[in-house]
């Protein structure tokens, strides 16, 4: 139950800068997320935070207090640690009880009990508590590692990648009792995962983290509908968003764009939306990305009106749907599909972009510029957070 | 069922275990037998024989054997000792913590026991007379540490290196201090290696023979270099010999079995464990 605010704060690794500046202000109570591919430096970040790691720059601070030189053991914080950091020589419930029987945060055995119980019916493992480390698969270890962080009530509670092994209908469930708990519990929490379905559910909001570094923080519809730059809109969305460099030209009173799609030049009018026109103008934009959805691009097997041809590269099932790979030459596109198409490999396939869906990017500094419809999707995207 | 080759192959490796059995058995027994020959009779019996108990009355009851074994215990018991509060916080901080050289160290501790011990014992002898450390009990169990420590921190390091490092830090944010961390948790962890280790330690202090022979003499006599002693200059007491080299074995093979369990265990704790 803290406000945690982390400022400036610097760590190197021999000649790696794991963080590279990193500010956060964390809200009482808040379920912050930290997400960002392998070795952004998420880890570290919550390492930082326990005190098992010391930043080499800036202050870290507990409601105001700074914490730098408090040891881990003081700070209490509950950490989830993402290899679980069992304890080989107890059963489940001992390593469960470990912090409530420590010196500094000790309880009588009966709440010890009472509240290990409580945690175990949560996570489905009531049988496993006499159980030693050794004799556990890695999803029951890694529900203990949640469990011993669970039973207490910290400051803060740490998660790094806490469901990452649990299998898909355990996670789910986890997920959403992970949510009701800390609506309920009132605490901080900060989760790293690098499952954006997993940030977009949790989070209140999302920090994304790219080489030690803060890309952009903000709600999750924020960070998915209005991406700062082409890395964080690749990094939300499965499949990933397509990205496709265009020429802007003038076509009476608006706009169009023009691609290549292998090797010859595709045209297509630029909707009308008076945010993007005016962007284009203001700014005499020439080159733009367009960064455009999967589900937002329209594919038929013959040729109609407003449709490109081009080739399936791929067909796949990713479960309840289907993705199209075209192939356009230097890029591809992806579009989602019902399963059980019956596409071939290298068949002609006739595609639609929808335009007043797409978020332009600078192509130069891959950062975002604007989008179709800015202003609804701000008013219910961007939300203050107190 | 089994089949035959099955069954064929069992036979002929029992027989070949027990071939080497009775190899590596066979000079014990000997020994044993020729403890319970007379003088005259150890040259010219092999298993028939009168047995007589003279020999045991002798080394046990009318020489200063039980004071050999003390010192034995002493010296060694010392040696093991000093080598676990010394080289368990080494191996640790060998596992943990980095630090400039610190292989080049790791290495030196192992090379203690490169050189032969008669090659290093006569400057030691002198360096023991200048200190004073000559025929004391100190001196032994400080010149064992060549023996025993290497040992000791090269095994319990491995048992600290499998340790994540995660574990400290769980426990650490648990709210324990780094004390308590070490002997709750690291401890029990690496007890099997330490165990192991320390009894493979004792064994070879107790067979030291080239260190006490000469780095000590009247006052601190361990059982190897007592032994010496039923080989006189004109006769060789072979059957007071046997008696001494059997009862000296008995102490290490009380000590085996006490611990056995966590032997067996910690020889193959760290290659099983995933």
């Amino acid at each position: 139950m803290a406000r945690i605010t982390l400022e400036n704060i610097r760590k190197a690794f021999g000649k790696v800068q794991a963080l590279d500046g990193i500010s956060l202000d964390i809200k009482d109570n808040e379920f912050f997320v930290l997400f960002g591919p392998a070795g952004a430096g998420k880890t570290t970040i919550l390492n930082c935070i326990a005190g098992i790691t010391m930043p080499e720059e800036g202050t870290i601070s507990f409601n105001g207090e700074i914490m730098n030189l408090i040891d881990p053991a003081h700070r209490n914080v509950a950490m989830v640690f993402e290899n679980y950091a069992l304890f080989p020589q107890m059963t489940v419930y001992d390593n469960m009880a470990s912090a409530l029987r420590s010196k500094l945060y000790r309880e009588d055995e009966a709440v010890i009990k009472e509240r290990i119980d409580k945690a175990a019916r949560m996570m489905k493992m009531e049988k496993l508590l006499e159980r030693l480390p050794s004799q556990l698969s890695n999803g029951q270890k890694q529900r203990v590692a949640m469990g011993r962080a669970l039973v207490r009530t910290p400051n803060v509670f740490l998660m790094d990648e806490p469901l990452a092994h649990l299998d898909a209908k355990l996670r789910n469930s986890m997920r959403t009792e992970l949510k009701e708990m800390q609506a309920n519990l009132g605490s901080t929490c900060i989760y790293v995962t690098h499952d954006f379905m997993e940030a977009m559910a949790l989070g209140d909001r999302i920090a994304i983290i790219n080489k030690g570094k803060i890309v952009q923080i903000g709600s999750g519809d924020e960070i998915y509908y209005m991406p700062c730059n082409e890395f964080t809109a690749e990094l939300m969305g499965d499949p990933q968003i397509n990205i496709i460099p265009a020429e802007i030209y003038k076509s009476g009173s608006g706009y169009g764009a023009e691609m290549i799609v292998n090797g010859s030049k595709v045209r297509h009018e630029l909707p009308e939306d008076k945010g993007v026109f005016a962007k284009i103008q203001e700014r005499g934009l020439v080159k733009v990305d367009l960064g455009i959805r999967p589900q937002h691009i329209k594919y038929a097997f013959a040729p109609a009106d407003g449709y490109f041809k081009t080739t399936v590269y791929s067909y796949e099932s990713i479960g309840n749907k289907s993705v199209i790979t075209a192939e356009c030459g230097a890029y591809q596109l992806r579009m989602i599909a019902p399963n059980g198409l019956n596409v071939d490999i290298d068949s002609d396939i006739y595609i639609k972009l929808e335009l007043d869906r797409s978020i332009l990017f600078d192509p130069d500094s891959k950062k975002y510029l604007t989008r179709y419809d800015e202003e609804a999707i701000k008013s219910f995207a961007v939300k203050e957070v107190q | 069922m089994k089949t035959g080759k099955q069954r064929a192959l069992n036979v002929l490796m029992n027989v070949l275990l027990i071939i080497y059995a009775i190899f590596a058995l066979f000079p014990l027994l000997w020994m044993l037998l020729i403890s319970f020959k007379s003088d005259t009779e150890v040259f010219t019996t092999t298993f028939i024989f009168h047995p007589t108990l003279a020999n045991y009355q002798q080394v046990l009851l009318r020489s200063d054997y039980a004071r050999y074994i003390r010192d034995s215990l002493i010296v060694s018991g010392g040696a093991v000792l000093v080598s676990i509060i010394v080289g368990v916080p080494a191996a640790y901080a060998l596992a943990r913590y980095n630090f400039a050289r610190k292989e080049e160290l790791a290495f030196q501790i192992l090379s203690y026991k490169f050189a032969p011990e008669i090659l290093v014992v006569l400057p030691l002898f002198m360096i023991y007379q200048k200190l004073g450390l000559y025929d004391s009990y100190i001196g032994l169990i400080w010149v064992y540490q060549l023996i025993s420590l290497p040992l000791l921190i090269w095994v319990v390091r491995g048992y600290f290196e499998d340790i994540s490092v995660e574990i400290e830090y769980a426990a650490q944010v648990d709210g324990y201090t780094w004390y308590q961390i070490f002997f709750k948790m690291l401890v029990p962890l690496i007890k099997p290696g330490l165990v192991s280790s320390a009894l493979l330690a004792f064994i070879f202090a107790w067979n030291s023979f080239t260190f006490p022979l000469i780095l000590a003499s009247s006052k601190v006599y361990p059982v190897t270099v007592a032994i010496t002693k039923y080989l006189g200059t004109d006769s060789a007491h072979y059957g007071q010999l046997a008696v001494a080299a059997t009862v000296s074995a008995i102490p290490a093979m009380v000590f085996a079995l006490c611990i056995q369990k966590h032997l067996v265990r910690g020889l193959s704790f760290g290659a099983v464990k995933g």
